[in-house]
């Protein structure tokens, strides 16, 4: 298709008639700045095909404020070899003519016409819109919409397949798409994306198990339930069985049996126990008898051992009374030597206690003289002090004030001294006549003053000098030198001297005064401590201690001095010594007499017993219990060996009657009996409860709801096995028409990829970019880069976008469909680099289609190698390319 | 002269699990209705009584209301009737049958042979001698004991009992419960009315099996009948009418379509069965889809007309001519899969295939509809 003339009338900034004429059958290059009319003219393009000549969306084609305008479009194109002229007007005038060779069409035959030839459909009401637009679509970039081509391809979908179709001879499936999507649904009612059960098969599957699990609960129950009654029906068999034999009857009767035979021998028992019984006492009996003739026996051996004590006794006695003179003799003689030793101390006490005295006498007078001798001292050395208290009394004066006078003194000369430093010295040398009066001061002769205070100079007979010391500081220093002897001549009046010498001197004799009485006071401390007065108080103490002494030894007798008197300590020696000896003798004394009154006792108490032994043993009673023992004796022991006999006998029957046996005979056969008849009872019982349960069971009629459920659960497993095999079904035909489909897609997508790879590899030399199912451009790869077209930048998806269109227009050319391409301002976003590569492109597709380029940037593109139409100057000359 | 009805194996209490519900509680309540033209045949007869010879019930733990409604369904007949123990309503130390009398379900003139021994109804000239199941399966022969069975001689002797004639009947009947063939003989039975078999049947002139009254599953061995006996007096032979009671006629069929006419033929056989029919179907062969279209028709027709009607297709294939292939306008990848489905029906997921088939076919035919009107 070939675009040759286009004009335009009433439309838009082109009120006047503007035509673009001579168009060529490659590029076209249309250029003017903004506004120029460029977009103007692409949408008188698009709407002499898109809109519906009698559209009322239109409104946009009127000239700025002309509602009366009928915006018309003229185009002449030529398409295998036939020329097309169409003329569209609207709004005011709205009309439609088309001419086909030589064949003229109207109004919608027009349009049809021509949508058929384009592959495009008209809005059924309003405005045109994208969805309709088809191939054109596809082909006719709008300003910023290059990279967009998704959408465009999926609009012109139907067309493209059309044109592939025939390419590829195939028949695509008319109604397959449809079928597809309705075996899609109905699979999706019984199965889910990943072909799990769902809606109905799957509630069908859930509902079948759970019916068979209740089938087999029920059948459980039922199997049960017959267990049960076969149980009941042999309990009860067995039960009446054992109701007629009986068998705890023949039981009974052993255990009678067992239970005499074991009362005779608990009988030979209880005998054996008597008998036994009556044999220890009898052996007692024996062994009484026995230990009495014993005892009798040993009263002989008795007596004769009384006699020996008897004897024993009579001596001991004679020995103790022939040591009684001895000890008497012994006693007195120590009673003796214990009064003279008696005697000798107490002379030596009394000595002891006299040269006591005499010894306290001596040193109490020479003590006395010690204290005398203090004591003068004493008095001496307080009078001392007092001497020295009354010299310092009066010289007392205070150290400090002394000190302070000291000081004022010394402030005073100095300040003395400065003020004679700063004084107005008034001197003076005057003849010896002259005299001058200072201050009512006469002075004469040679002097010198000094001058503190202004002072007036008489000069007899010639007037009055004043003479006034300058500076402050005269009148401070002066001030204050009047203060200080005012102050010292207070401080001396205090003190009460004439001068500072005097107050040191003073001064010294105070000290030496202080110093004396310290000393003598110290002097006074060594030799009465206490004071004077302790000292006197001690020393008449002492005289009255000396009297009372005198007079105690005056009062002891005095000492016989032909005795010897032995030392007290040898006096003490000999009482102790002469205590002992008296004591043991009267010790031995008393043992004597005790011993002397036990040997009596001994020998009456001896001669008793044995008296008494004699008279007993000689009796004639005594002699006839002998006898009568000793024949008992005989006749316990026939006894004994008598009952040992019939003991013997019996245990041998006891043993052979076996009591232990017996009795665990006896609790067996009652066990026996207990269990049977237990047992019969609980088959009682249990016949009982097994009835009442069945009944409870049979109740319920557990076959018939078994039955039923069963019905349930087939009726489920019909309509499963129904539906699955439905499923099934389902799942086959989807992936079967999927798989053709796919197939068919595949073999669809190869000429496109063709046209695509042709032009990638201008772009791009090592990149590659696949057609998907759907026939849009997807996969994107460059060396290792891979990805999807969508995930390029901006001005790449622009670039590809405008390669695949070029490719898609390659393929409908090739199906002899027509093949229109309109750029508006694209590739603004390329680089220089990329947009070489692109003219490359579009000069090659140039050669299949033509191409209209509109741009506000012409030095972009003239590298193109065709001429530039400049829009603004054709609008001037009129709109005719000559 | 007495005259009394035989009848057997009424299974009360059965379920059929192969029907739809609704149908399937139909076939139930025939059962019952069953029994009360039996009651209705007893009377308008003038039988003397009713014998029936085991398997009244067809399992121990029916629910009450089962039980009552089979006594309730007797009360058409005012005579005599004996229910004899059979192997599904055994009696044991605990069955349907002490349910039954704890319910006080019973009626006085319903005898329950559930002992061995000899009950005798002297108003109606007849000693009947019963050999009850007391256990679910036995392998002596209860009736037996009826050789030494004493009875009036003014009385006529009928034998009523269970189980499976020995030697005689095909297999699939249990081996247990045997019943010597000759026992009407041994025993000088004036007849002796036997239960178990299903169908009816004549063991020997004074022996038969009256069969069920109302069919209960697809064999085809005379079921739905009850014995109508006359015997002028003991000794004489017996005189056997067969009267059918059955409501539903239970059909099954195994066709296999090759041709056109089998179909057409299958057709003028379905439009043949009265209205109570259970029917069971089960094609193999091949079909075309038109063929299917119609086979599909007649049998929505006889799924409304009849009882019961399930129609197994499993085996049968599909075979779309060319014909039917042009109708459907399957171009494109639509044809590829026809074709990839035709050929996929001999394989291994055969039925899958030819499921996916029927599906397509109907899916383009739906499509095809929307477009030509």
């Amino acid at each position: 298709m070939k675009l040759q003339r286009l004009r335009v009338e009433q439309l838009r900034q082109f009120r006047e008639p503007f035509v673009l004429d001579n168009l060529q059958p490659g590029l076209n290059l249309i250029h003017g700045p903004n506004e120029s009319g460029k977009s103007t003219l692409v949408r008188a393009i698009r709407a002499a095909f898109f809109e519906r000549y009698r559209s009322k969306s239109v409104q946009d084609l009127s000239p700025w404020g002309d509602s009366g305008a009928a915006p018309t479009v003229d185009l002449q194109f030529e398409h295998q070899n036939t020329r097309w002229h169409l003329v569209k007007s609207f709004l005011k005038r709205t009309r439609c003519d088309l001419t086909v060779g030589n064949a003229t069409f109207s109004e919608d035959d027009a349009e049809e016409q021509v949508a058929e030839l384009l592959g495009y459909e008209y809005s059924k009401k309003g405005g045109s819109k994208a969805a309709h637009w088809g191939i054109p679509g596809l082909l006719w970039v709008e300003q910023g919409t290059g990279q967009e081509i998704e959408q465009s391809v999926e609009f012109a979908g139907d067309h493209l397949k059309s044109a592939l179709t025939s390419l590829v001879g195939e028949v695509a499936s008319s109604g397959g798409d449809a079928v597809i999507d309705k075996v899609a649904a109905e699979r999706a009612v019984l199965l889910t994306k990943t072909g799990q059960p769902t809606g109905e098969l799957r509630q069908v599957a859930e509902a079948r198990e759970e019916q068979q699990a209740a089938v087999a609960q029920l059948q459980e129950r039922v199997d049960h339930y017959q267990e049960q009654v076969d149980r009941l029906e042999s309990v009860a068999e067995e039960h009446q069985r054992y109701q007629q034999e009986r068998p705890w009857e023949a039981a009974q009767q052993q255990l009678d049996t067992a239970k005499r035979n074991l009362a005779e021998a608990e009988r030979l028992e209880a005998e054996q126990r008597q008998e036994s019984e009556t044999l220890q006492r009898i052996e007692q009996q024996h062994q009484m008898a026995s230990r009495a003739l014993l005892q009798l026996q040993r009263a002989d051996e008795q007596l004769a051992e009384r006699d020996r004590e008897r004897q024993q006794a009579g001596q001991a006695l004679q020995a103790a009374e022939s040591q009684g003179p001895g000890v008497v003799a012994e006693l007195r003689a120590a009673t003796q030597a214990f009064q003279a030793a008696d005697g000798q101390l107490k002379a030596a006490r009394m000595q002891e206690n006299r040269s006591r005295l005499l010894r306290d006498q001596s040193r109490l007078a020479e003590r006395q003289r010690s204290l005398t001798a203090s004591l003068d001292k004493a008095r001496e050395y307080q009078a001392l002090v007092a001497a020295a208290r009354e010299q310092a009394v009066r010289n007392r004066i205070e150290t400090a004030a002394v000190a302070g006078l000291k000081n004022t003194e010394r402030a005073l000369r100095e300040e003395r001294i400065r003020s004679q430093a700063v004084a107005t010295r008034l001197s003076w040398d005057l003849q010896p006549q002259a005299h001058l009066l200072l201050e009512d001061q006469a002075l004469s002769g040679q002097g010198e003053q000094q001058l503190l205070d202004a002072a007036r100079l008489v000069i007899p007979d010639i007037g009055t000098i004043t003479v006034s010391p300058g500076g402050e500081d005269l009148a401070a220093t002066r001030r204050k030198l009047v203060s200080l002897e005012q102050r010292f001549d207070s401080e001396l009046a205090e003190l009460g001297v004439g001068s500072v010498d005097l107050a040191e001197q003073r001064k010294a004799a105070f000290d030496a005064a202080e110093r004396q009485r310290k000393h003598a006071e110290e002097l006074l401390r060594s030799v009465a401590p206490s004071g004077v007065p302790a000292l006197e108080a001690e020393l008449a103490d002492i005289v009255g201690e000396l009297e009372a002494l005198s007079q105690q030894i005056e009062a002891l007798p005095k000492s016989d001095s032909e005795q010897q008197i032995a030392p007290l300590v040898e006096a003490e020696a000999r009482l102790a010594h002469a205590e002992t000896q008296l004591k043991a003798a009267e010790q031995r004394q008393r043992q004597h007499q005790s011993a002397l009154l036990m040997a009596e006792q001994t020998r009456d108490a001896a001669q008793r017993e044995w008296q008494r032994l004699h008279d007993d043993t000689h009796s004639d009673k005594r002699q006839a219990e002998r006898a009568e023992l000793q024949a008992r004796l005989t006749q316990l022991q026939a006894e004994m060996t008598q009952k040992q006999g019939s003991l013997a006998e019996r245990r041998v029957k006891i043993e052979q009657a076996r009591p232990d046996i017996l009795r665990q005979d006896i609790d067996r056969y009652q066990k026996t009996i207990t269990h049977l008849q237990q047992a019969q009872e609980a088959r009682e019982r249990e016949i009982r409860e097994a009835r009442v349960r069945l009944e409870a069971w049979g109740a319920e009629g557990l076959e018939e709801q078994l039955n039923e459920t069963r019905a349930a659960w087939e009726q489920s497993e019909r309509r499963y096995q129904e539906l699955s095999r439905r499923a099934k079904a389902l799942d086959l035909l989807l992936t079967l028409l999927t798989e053709q489909r796919q197939e068919l897609t595949r073999r669809l997508q190869a000429p496109l990829q063709k046209h695509l790879d042709h032009y990638v590899s201008l772009l791009f030399p090592q990149a590659k970019l696949e057609v998907d199912e759907q026939l849009q451009p997807g996969r994107f790869s460059r060396g290792t880069e891979l990805g999807h077209v969508a995930e390029l930048s901006f001005g790449a998806r622009e670039q590809m976008g405008l390669i695949s269109r070029l490719a898609y227009a390659d393929l409908l050319r090739e199906a002899d469909r027509p093949t229109l391409i309109i750029l508006d301002d694209t590739l603004v976003h390329s680089d220089q680099a990329r947009l070489d590569n692109m003219k490359r492109i579009l000069f090659d597709a140039a050669n299949r289609h033509q191409i209209l380029l509109f741009t506000c940037h012409p030095e972009k593109w003239q590298d193109l190698g065709v001429p530039p139409m400049d829009l603004q100057r054709l609008k001037q000359q009129g709109g005719v390319v000559v | 002269m007495p005259r009394f009805l035989h009848t057997a194996d009424w299974q009360m209490g059965r379920t059929y699990s192969r029907f739809e519900p609704e149908d399937s509680a139909a076939l139930v309540e025939a059962r019952f209705q069953a029994i009360e033209t039996l009651a209705q045949l007893a009377t308008e007869r003038q039988c003397d009584a009713v014998l029936v010879a085991g398997d009244v019930f067809d399992a121990q733990t029916v629910s009450d209301r089962t039980i009552r409604r089979v006594f309730n369904a007797t009360s058409g007949f005012a005579g005599p009737w004996v229910m004899l123990s059979g192997n599904h309503d055994a009696a044991l130390v605990e069955s349907v049958w002490t349910r039954a009398q704890r319910l006080g379900a019973v009626p006085e003139n319903v005898h329950l042979a559930l002992q061995p021994g000899v009950i005798t109804l002297e108003t109606q000239g007849l000693a009947v001698l019963c050999a009850p199941l007391t256990q679910r399966h036995t392998y002596g022969d209860l009736t037996e004991p009826f050789t030494q069975y004493q009875t009036p001689e003014h009385l006529v002797r009928v034998g009523l009992a269970h189980g499976g004639v020995q030697g005689l009947l095909a297999e699939g009947i249990d081996a247990t419960n045997p019943i010597a063939e000759d026992r009407a003989q041994t025993a000088q039975l004036d007849y002796l009315a036997l239960g178990d078999w299903h169908g009816t049947r004549e063991i020997n002139p004074r022996t038969w099996y009256s069969g069920t009254p109302e069919p209960e599953r697809f064999r085809n061995n005379d079921a739905g009948n009850a014995l109508i006996v006359s015997i002028e007096g003991p000794g004489d032979a017996p005189q056997v009418e067969v009267v059918e009671t059955a409501r539903y006629q239970w059909q099954q069929w195994r066709l296999s379509l090759a041709v056109e006419s089998d179909l057409e033929q299958l057709i003028g056989r379905l439009e043949a069965l009265p209205p109570a029919t259970v029917l069971d179907l089960r094609l193999s062969g091949e079909i075309t889809l038109a063929g299917e279209d119609r086979l599909n028709q007649a049998l929505s027709i006889a799924e409304a007309r009849f009882r019961s009607v399930r129609c197994d297709r499993s085996e049968l294939q599909l075979a779309p001519t060319e014909d039917d292939i042009a109708a459907l306008h399957a171009d494109g990848y639509l044809g590829t899969v026809i074709d990839a489905l035709r050929e996929r029906q001999e394989g291994e997921d055969g039925e899958s295939a030819r499921d996916a088939l029927a599906i397509l076919a109907s899916l383009l035919k739906d499509d095809n509809r929307e477009v030509q009107p």
